[in-house]
């Protein structure tokens, strides 16, 4: 989707003016990612040297060596996987059923119901913290990674509805008729017809909730308390009060943490900003 | 026929409905019966104390202070990530070399964690070796060692700058989209009219970036309604409470100070102030729904 210069408003001077004011805006922007980069090789006491915003002059890879070394992250990691693959594959599996209904099977009231489900997206998780807290100390779920998937699964039902449905809306009704007529039921419909062509939108999703749920950082926060149960966010903000001062480590773990996200923003870059835009409501 | 699309309604919608129910639904009115009681977080039973909370609330100097930092937070949005927002997009439209790039650089921001994004704006606000007083200081020759986040004048401003960054791609992406939908004949038929750039911005680009800019504006304030996780790790609050918004006096009084009853209390004004922006966005929404078909 780029814009060709058909349309002239960049003539050459401002062409160029608008590239450097663009150059300069971009370093400005991305300032604040490098200085993590090269924290993450810089030792603590060149940084509080003063020495954090200048390019190191030897690969120092101490930093990552401690996070790899430690065993925590391992299971900070290992936990944050488990919560995030399996409530992924949950919010959209259900935003796909329930799309499917609200664009292919409509009836009376259902635009209602959609419009409801849709606007729960909108809401600071606030709203719901202390009676999910109750529900699942009465369940005796805290301090498991329970809380964190089924919260999840469910938050994620607006955008996945929102998006399935506006997906499926575009399906040709004759498909589903014509599939009707050959005998096949809805379901088959639904796994046969509508979803291998629904590849992109899956796709659209999948890389918005993984990011979500991998960043999160509000109900693990609530739900969990030792220290093998925390996912990586937690792990990040753990380690920080543990040792105030280790800039350099606290950079190689945030970048270790944001990995997963950074790969899948570098790869699916497109599905990312579609869904963004198309949702235009999370964040 | 009818009786096999019931059949399916129901099979296809009931696990979502259900699941959504259980998890967001009913937890949302059980907010409601916890903000007239007086909870504490642990106890088995909690006393009825009907409108008392809510009392309380109005009396609060701190809740007052909390929704005064919601306010400048918000404002705050309306013009930090919508400005830089549309700016950007405007600049990455004009047909400029490499904008794939520069959107994926400004875009960046949104897939960090709002952890890793806190971790990063400290160390920019860092008093000795920040970014910010590193800057300042070799331009004024003198060593600036103002301590931003840990001074109640600017603890909230630094968090807000820091929350911009990471909003301020959102809005553009949108922005782009919105920019793209404008037919390119009329600006090339008011570029043959010989009609100045800043004039066909402000009569024709504006105008027609009128949905786009409803959407970036609900997403702006709800947004910062939500914001919490990065104030959490940059201020938590403070200092003396001089950051602390709505969604943290919330967490601060119901799990630090387990007066759970207190903060439902404020969560559902939190809702009402929620449901209210909702509102007035899905009326904007469906206005201009009539105007544009």
């Amino acid at each position: 989707m780029s814009t060709t210069s058909d349309h002239k408003h960049a003539s050459d001077t401002w062409g160029t003016v608008i590239f450097i004011c663009l150059i300069v805006l971009a370093a400005l922007f991305l300032a604040p990612t490098i200085g993590v980069l090269l924290s993450a090789f810089k030792s603590t006491r060149d940084i509080a040297l003063g020495d954090l915003w200048s390019l190191p002059r030897s690969l120092y890879l101490d930093n990552f060596a401690e996070i790899l070394a430690n065993p925590s992250v391992r299971i900070d990691l290992v936990n944050t996987l488990l919560v995030t693959v399996p409530a992924t594959i949950a919010s959209i599996g259900l935003g796909v059923s329930a799309g499917y209904v609200f664009a292919k099977l409509p009836f009376r009231g259902s635009d209602l119901i959609f419009l409801g489900i849709v606007s729960g997206m909108f809401f600071p998780p606030q709203i719901i913290l202390i009676p999910l807290f109750k529900l699942f100390n009465a369940l005796g779920l805290i301090d498991t990674l329970w809380p964190m998937i089924l919260i999840h699964s469910a938050m994620g039902i607006p955008i996945c509805t929102l998006l399935m449905r506006n997906f499926f809306a575009t399906v040709p009704n004759a498909l589903r008729e014509a599939a009707l007529l050959e005998g096949v039921n809805e379901w088959q419909i639904l796994t046969r017809v509508a979803l291998p062509i629904s590849l992109p939108a899956l796709a659209v999703l999948a890389t918005l909730q993984f990011t979500w749920i991998w960043n999160d950082f509000l109900w693990p926060l609530i739900f969990t308390q030792s220290d093998d149960k925390r996912t990586i966010m937690l792990g990040l903000v753990s380690l920080r009060g543990q040792y105030t001062v280790a800039w350099g480590v606290q950079g190689a773990l945030s970048i270790a943490a944001s990995l997963p996200t950074l790969v899948i923003f570098l790869f699916f870059q497109r599905f990312f900003i579609r869904g963004m835009t198309m949702g235009a409501v999370k964040g | 026929m009818e009786s096999h699309v019931r059949f399916w309604r129901v099979v296809l919608l009931a696990p979502p409905l259900l699941v959504f129910g259980l998890f967001v639904l009913w937890p949302l009115a059980d907010s409601f019966r916890y903000s007239v009681s007086n909870w504490n977080g642990f106890s088995a039973d909690a006393a009825f104390v009907g409108l008392d909370n809510f009392r309380k609330i109005f009396t609060d100097p701190l809740f007052a202070n909390a929704i005064l930092n919601s306010a400048i937070w918000m404002a705050a949005a309306l013009v930090l990530p919508v400005g830089a927002g549309l700016a950007l997009a405007l600049l990455l439209d004009s047909g400029v070399r490499g904008a794939g790039v520069f959107k994926s650089i400004f875009y960046l921001p949104i897939c960090l964690s709002s952890v890793v994004v806190g971790q990063i704006w400290i160390w920019i606000f860092q008093p000795d070796w920040g970014l910010l007083n590193t800057a300042i200081s070799a331009a004024s020759g003198e060593t600036f060692g103002y301590a931003w986040l840990a001074k109640p004048g600017t603890a909230l401003y630094a968090v807000i700058v820091a929350w911009s960054w990471q909003q301020t791609g959102l809005a553009m992406v949108i922005f782009l989209a919105g920019l793209t939908a404008i037919p390119r004949d009329l600006l090339e038929a008011a570029d043959v009219d010989g009609v100045a750039y800043h004039k066909q911005i402000a009569h024709i680009i504006l105008p027609m970036l009128r949905p786009a800019t409803v959407v970036v504006i609900a997403l702006s304030v709800i947004n910062s309604l939500k914001g919490f996780d990065i104030l959490y790790i940059m201020t938590g609050g403070g200092p003396f409470n001089s950051s602390d918004t709505l969604a943290m006096f919330m967490y601060d009084e119901s799990f630090k100070k387990y007066k759970m009853g207190y903060g439902s209390a404020i969560s559902v004004v939190l809702f009402v102030i929620t449901l209210t922006i909702i509102f007035v966005y899905f009326k904007e929404l469906k206005k201009m729904d009539e105007i544009y078909e």
